[in-house]
Order: structure tokens, then sequence, then C-alpha cells
């Protein structure tokens, strides 16, 4: 069996002294500073109005599932086109994508809007995560006090970390584990 | 030969019917020879399967266009290795390869468990068998491939362009071997709850078996987002499309189930909630196929509508009803000890990391079939599209990820506050040194910026519990450290495997990340000697180039790339017009390095004034999603390796089941 290595017990008392934070968080700095302006061409580049609308239409080539923004058909092509001849003629982003709307429906929104019913498909995910992350932890809390209910006798993990003296028990866990890693060399 | 197919099929639907109705009487009547009846039944099916496939292909390989789907799906130009794959180029022929996968996996269960499980395996085999009966039920009479034509075409329709691809060779049957897979711990978890034996046998069974499915799953995908990035020509890899989300939804809940049954393995508890999980994820599998075959939610990855959807929606109701009412049934036996020592250890978070998985497998499917629930209440159909998925499946990823970077330092039963905050105040330091490194670089993206450190910390965590852990190692045993790492690796297997998968998780979403974030495009027409530059790049169209094989003509500009002053290749985009097809296939071309794609399509070309229009995408960091893959593909390899305790503990079960037998 080896041993647990997420345990501190195993670790030397004195890592922290020899290992500052400070120095770990200048060396990782130092190192993705160099290698950062290599790898990332720089900060992510501002969204033009043209790509704004592109992203927010579906294209209705019926060749892929896939936004006005990066289908490569013909299709796609004649809508960035029109996009772009109306945001030249002044339209607001909006209106573009209210007048394709218009012209071919609900459907060529990328994504549901941010109210009315469509709402409901943006906050249902995070309503149930909310309400089952609350109910996981009242019944986390119902299980740890069902915890306190056993006797002080009741036999524990060896991976507990309050700090305590070994138990027999344990003690010969331990052993049996030292016995075994020496059988195994 | 497609008489012979015909024929194979229809005996097969005998024999495992026969199956059925064989062990599930056996176990109810105690009657031995039955059961063994059945298991025969189930190896005799898988030879009448298997021999008609075998007469598919050879109908497939021999140009017998004759046949309906030979004539659909394949014709005489068709290169031999796309001529083999066309069997899952369709719906018939790929219902067939899926009946061929569970019959096999099915025939492997009864030849491993000869000896093992014997109070289990009638009910096994029962569930094994009704489901392979359902879909040679399909073979047989609603999607047939073996239909004949009143008259035999000269040539055929060919398979679609955009499946000729070696990642579309390999990528359906990895998700079908991960589809099909999640029927074994399902069959297994059903015969706990039929049987009442519902102890850690049957996850202890099917361990390997759901590791082994969720890998398939997990390989089908990033092979499908693979393929997708070199095929489709968009320059990405994932649009969050149905059928996409329909093979990571039981993914997901697969995860989840890989993560809580640790729990029950050291507690005994959540017995109730891991067999939801397995029936879950059993049901979405077939939620999925249902999905993809029925034609109800419109994808380009579907296949040709059909009438099938009606029967798949019934087989999962009649799955649903039986799974849960069984489950219902026994859940006053499956009462477990609940008990948590503490609010921090490691069960919590196990617990959380269930929560967000579940949660998220919850959102995709909630995003999949909202278009239907807005037509249904509103009368209205709308798009739900990647803008909905990327807002919010970002949080529920950067939670999880989070997680995965507390889980490991954390000890189970019970963690002080205290020592956690001690054991990450290294990872949250290198989080907060990676993080103004990259501000200092210029990074501003705020989405970025939490990415990039979180896997700096999950880095940190996951290296350091390496590190440590063959540190104590060399204590006790005065090894070398890399003697007491690999020692250490070799001994608890699954833990490390784990570890490493959350590595190349991580490596994924660095990927994932630098590929959205900071991606680059630009578009031009340009004549022979003009360039167009993305980034660091300038692309110098030279001239078009042409070239033809037995199946296509494939057209391209030769493309000169610079970076900077040196030239670092030659890329050749161009565009496959498939001699059996009517629309052009584009042929992206792309130079690849760890730093960055180079990726560039043809969209157009006008002969007449020699101008060719070409599109090019910057993607930064995107291999390291498929060194993430294959990362992630290692760690599970080597989780499903025994460990010396796993062999001691099936041992033990034996002799057990042996004595008890015995007696």
């Amino acid at each position: 069996m080896p041993p647990e290595p997420g345990r501190a017990a195993s670790r030397p008392a004195s890592w922290r002294r020899r290992v500052p934070g400070i120095r770990i968080s200048v060396f990782v700095a130092f190192v993705l500073s160099l290698a950062s302006p290599l790898v990332l061409p720089s900060s992510a580049a501002e969204v033009s109005p043209q790509h704004w609308v592109e992203g927010r239409l579906m294209c209705y080539c019926g060749c892929a599932d896939l936004t006005v923004r990066v289908c490569t058909c013909g299709t796609a092509d004649t809508i960035r086109q029109e996009i772009a001849a109306r945001l030249g003629n002044g339209e607001s982003p909006d209106q573009v994508v209210a007048a394709f709307v218009a012209r071919h429906g609900e459907q060529i929104r990328s994504a549901p809007l941010k109210s009315g019913f469509d709402l409901v498909a943006w906050v249902t995910p995070f309503v149930a995560l909310i309400l089952a992350g609350t109910a996981l932890v009242v019944v986390i809390r119902r299980w740890g006090k069902a915890r306190q209910g056993i006797p002080a006798g009741a036999p524990s993990s060896p991976g507990t970390e309050s700090g305590r003296a070994p138990t027999p028990e344990e003690q010969r866990a331990l052993e049996r584990v030292r016995r075994e890693l020496k059988e195994d060399r | 030969m497609a008489e012979f197919g015909t024929l194979c099929l229809f005996c097969a639907l005998a024999a495992s019917g026969w199956a059925v109705i064989a062990s599930f009487n056996g176990w109810r009547a105690q009657l031995g020879e039955l059961v063994l009846s059945a298991e025969r039944a189930v190896l005799v099916t898988w030879a009448l399967v298997f021999l008609a496939v075998a007469s598919l292909e050879y109908c497939i390989l021999t140009d017998q266009f004759g046949l309906e789907y030979v004539a659909s799906y394949s014709n005489r130009a068709l290169p031999k290795i796309y001529k083999f794959t066309a069997l899952w180029g369709g719906q018939a022929g790929s219902l067939l390869f899926w009946e061929l996968i569970l019959i096999s996996y099915a025939s492997l269960i009864v030849l491993t468990n000869r000896r093992r499980n014997r109070v289990l395996m009638p009910v096994v085999v029962t569930t094994l068998a009704f489901v392979s009966t359902f879909f040679l039920g399909l073979v047989n009479f609603m999607a047939r491939p073996f239909v004949r034509l009143a008259f035999s075409p000269e040539d055929g329709n060919g398979l679609n362009p955009q499946l000729q691809n070696p990642f579309m060779a390999i990528h359906p049957p990895c998700l079908y071997l991960g589809y099909v897979g999640l029927t074994l711990p399902f069959a297994f978890a059903m015969a706990a709850l039929a049987t009442g034996r519902l102890d850690d046998t049957w996850f202890r069974t099917t361990r390997r078996w759901t590791i082994l499915s969720w890998f398939f799953l997990g390989t089908g995908i990033l092979l499908g987002g693979w393929w997708a990035y070199v095929e489709l020509g968009w320059g990405g890899y994932w649009a969050w499309d149905p059928v996409e989300n329909a093979s990571l939804i039981p993914w997901l809940t697969c995860t989840a189930f890989l993560h809580s049954v640790m729990i029950e393995e050291r507690k005994k508890m959540l017995r109730v909630w891991n067999l939801s999980l397995v029936i879950m994820s059993f049901l979405l599998a077939i939620l999925g196929t249902f999905i993809t075959r029925s034609g109800v939610i419109s994808s380009v990855h579907s296949f040709t509508k059909s009438d099938i959807g009606p029967v798949f929606a019934g087989f999962l109701g009649l799955s649903t009803l039986v799974s849960v009412g069984l489950l219902l049934y026994r859940l006053p036996d499956l009462k477990g000890e609940h008990r948590l020592d503490s609010f921090v250890s490691r069960e919590s978070t196990f617990l959380f990391n269930n929560l967000l998985l579940v949660g998220a497998a919850f959102a995709v499917l909630w995003g999949t079939l909202f278009p239907i629930i807005s037509e249904a209440v509103r009368g209205v159909k709308i798009t739900v599209g990647p803008p909905f998925f990327n807002e919010v499946m970002v949080p529920i990823a950067f939670a999880l990820v989070t997680l995965a970077g507390i889980c490991p330092v954390i000890a189970w039963r019970r963690a002080s506050p205290r020592k956690l905050l001690e054991k990450i105040q290294v990872p949250f330091w290198a989080l907060l040194g990676g993080v103004a490194a990259l501000l200092l670089g210029g990074v501003r993206d705020v989405y970025a910026l939490v990415s990039f450190g979180l896997a700096v910390f999950v880095i940190t965590t996951t290296v350091m519990e390496f590190f440590w852990g063959a540190r104590s190692r060399q204590k006790v045993t005065g090894q070398g450290f890399g003697g007491a790492l690999l020692s250490l690796v070799d001994r608890n297997k699954r833990r490390y495997g784990g570890f490493t998968v959350h590595l190349g998780f991580i490596l994924i979403m660095v990927g994932v990340t630098g590929s959205s974030a900071f991606k680059q495009e630009t578009t031009a027409s340009v004549k022979r000697g003009e360039s167009l530059t993305v980034g660091r790049y300038r692309m110098l169209f030279e001239d078009m180039v042409s070239r033809e094989s037995p199946n296509a003509e494939f057209m391209g500009a030769r493309l000169a790339i610079f970076d900077g002053d040196r030239r670092v290749g030659t890329l050749v985009p161009g565009q496959n017009f498939y001699k059996a097809g009517q629309n052009p296939s584009t042929e992206v071309a792309i130079h690849y390095t760890l730093r960055e794609d180079l990726y560039t399509i043809l969209t157009g070309f006008d002969p007449q004034e020699g101008r060719a229009t070409l599109k090019a995408y910057l993607n930064p960091l995107i291999n390291w999603i498929w060194i993430g893959g294959g990362v992630l593909i290692l760690g599970a390899w080597f989780a499903m390796l025994p460990d010396l305790r796993d062999r001691r503990r099936d041992a033990e079960g034996r002799l057990a089941e042996v004595e008890s037998r015995a007696a």
C-alpha cells in the first residue's frame, strides 16, 4: 500500500519555509511572462460590429449548424455582405439583427433572447444548479450531524487529519504498509 | 449474399429473443440449464450478426448496387477503406454495426463470467439480450440493410464526401463503443436491483467496462472534434450541434459516476445515486441515438429522417419505466449509512463535483431540447446555438476545474480548513504568479485570465501530488526519486491515472481558451503574386494546382507561407469535386506548430481573373487540445490496468463465491 500523498503529515514540516509562496509566484510569473508573448498574439481583439452581428445570426444554408461568423458557404458570404452594407448605411448592429429576424423568423438568432419566455432557457440551468447545490449543502450538514451522533469509540479512518495520535489499529495498519513497502524493494 | 445476410439477421433475432425468454425464466424458476442455454444463445447471436455484417461488407466491397444500401452509400470509385467504412455511413448499416458491438460486448460478458457473478448473470443476460433484440428488430423490420432494388444501377451515389476522412473511419466506431458500452454497467445495475444483491459486486465487476465506455466515448468526441477541424473548413472543432451534445451528455454523467462510485467503495454511501447515474447514462445514450436518428431535432450530423423515431421513443420510455420502477422498488434496501465526518473532506468535493457534472449535463440537455419546448409553448421555433452554450457552460467548467485542483490535496473523511489552506498555498501563489505574468504579457481577456490561472493552479496541485507521493515513498523505501515515482504510480494506477486524466483535461482547456480568445482571421481575394496576412504569417499566392484521383478532382491554391521573411512552408488549400457528388468539398490546409495553427481555406476561384478567395485563421494553442486528449487517453488506459490490490480483491471475491456455493 502506498502512503497517501495527500496528507500533510507525510511531508517535511518545514516545506513552507523552504518554498515560500512569493518565490513560487515570482518563478511562475517569470516563466509565463517569458512564454506568453511568444505564445499568445496579444489580448483578444475587439469585436467589430460586423463580427458581433455575424455571431448572433445562424447561417440558413442548411449544410451546417453554424453562425454566419464561421460558416464558409456562399449563403454566409451573401449574408455577410448584406450585414456590411446595412452597417455601412448607418444601421445599428441591433437593427441589422432585427431586420434579419423580421425576414427569416426567430430561428435565425443564434441564441434565445434574454427576455420574455426565452429567458427561461438562460436561467433554468443556473436555478437548477443553485437549488440542487442548496439541497446538497443541507444533506451534507445532515450527514455530518449523523456522524456526530456516533459514539466516541467508533472506528475512524486513518486518513483523519485532526492531528491526534494514531489509534493502535491505525498504528498496526501503518506498520503493515511499511512492511509491504520493504518487501517491495 | 444479401439473402444470406437477411437470413442471418432473422435467425439472430430469434436467438436473441430466445436469450431474453430463457434467461428471464431460468432466473425466475432457478433453472441453471435454461440460463446456460440463454448464454449460448447470446454467443450464437454474435456469430449470426457477425455473418450478417460480413455479408453486407462483401456486398459493398464487390459493388452490388442492386442493394439499396450499397447504391446509396458507395460507388465504384470509392477507395476500399471508405467502402469498408460505408457500413456505418447510413442508417441501416450503422444500426447493424451498433448491434454487432452490443452483442460482442454481451458475448465477452458471458465468456468472462462463466464462473463468476452467477447470481447476477441471468438478469444481466436478460437485459443485454433485450436491448440486442430491440436493435435486431429495427434492422429486421424498420431499417433493413439488405433491401433489393427493382433494378441494378450502373454505379452508386457514393459516400458523403465529408465522411471520406480517416478520422471519420475511427470516430463513429469509437462513439458506438462508448455509447453501447454504457449498456454493460446498466445491465449489472438492473441485475443488482432485480436480484437484491445490492452489495458492491455489480460496480466492481463493471468498473473497468465503465471506464472503457467513458474512454471510447471521450475519444470519439475528441476525434469528432478533430474531424470537424480538418474537414468542415470553418476553423473550429465544436459547434454545440445537437448530435455533438448528445454524445457529451452521457459522457458527463458517466464522469460523475466514476467519481461518486469511489465514495460508495470507501463508505458504502450514495448507492441510490450511483445506480441512478448508471441508469441515467444508459438512458441518455439511447436519447442521444434517438436525437441522431429520429430527425426530431435538425442537425448536420443526423441521419436522414426516418420512421424509427417513435420506436426509439417507445424503447426509451419502456427502459425508463422498468429501470426507475426497479430502483423505486428496491429503495428501502438501498438505505446506506449516510455519514460525513466533515464538510471539508474529499467526499464533499466529490459530491460537489457530481453536482456540477450532472448540472452541466442538464444544461446541455436543456439547451438542446429548448427549441422543442419553445415551439410547444409559444409556437415559435428558435435556435439555441453556440453563444448560449458558451455562456452557460464556461462558469460551470471553471467551477469544475477549481474542484479538480482542490480535490487531490484534500483528505478523505476530514481535513481541517487550516491545513487545506496550507496545502493550496503553493498552487494559489502559482496561480497569482501566472495571472500576473499574463497581465504583464498584455492579456486582458477575463475568461482567458481565469482559465489560464486555474490551469496553473490545477497543474501545480497535481504535480505536487506526484512529487510529494514519490518523496514519501523515497523516504520509506530508500529508492531513488525516479524509481520511487514509478513504483508509486504503478502501485496505485487508478489514482495516478485519474490525476493524469485531470492534466489532460487541463491541457484541453488551455487549448480551447487559446484558440477561442486569441483567434485571428482574415479573408482576401488575391491574384497570383499577391499576399494576405494573418498574425505574423504572410501567405503568398503562387499558383493554382489541380490533380485527379479515381474518386475526385482536386483544385487548390498553392501558398508560400512566410513567418517574417523566412519561408516556413507551402500550403495548398482547395476543393474536391467528387465524381459521385454534386457539391464540392472544402479541403483545408494547415501549418501545424505547438504554438499555433495557420489554417487556410480556399472559398472560391475565378479562373477568368485568376483570383483566389482565401480565408485564413490563426488558432493559438489549438494543438494542445489534441495533446491533452492524448494525455487523457493515456491516463484513462493507465487507470484501467489492474492494481495489485484489485487482483487480491478479485481473488478474494472469487474465493468467497466458491465457498458460498460449496456451503
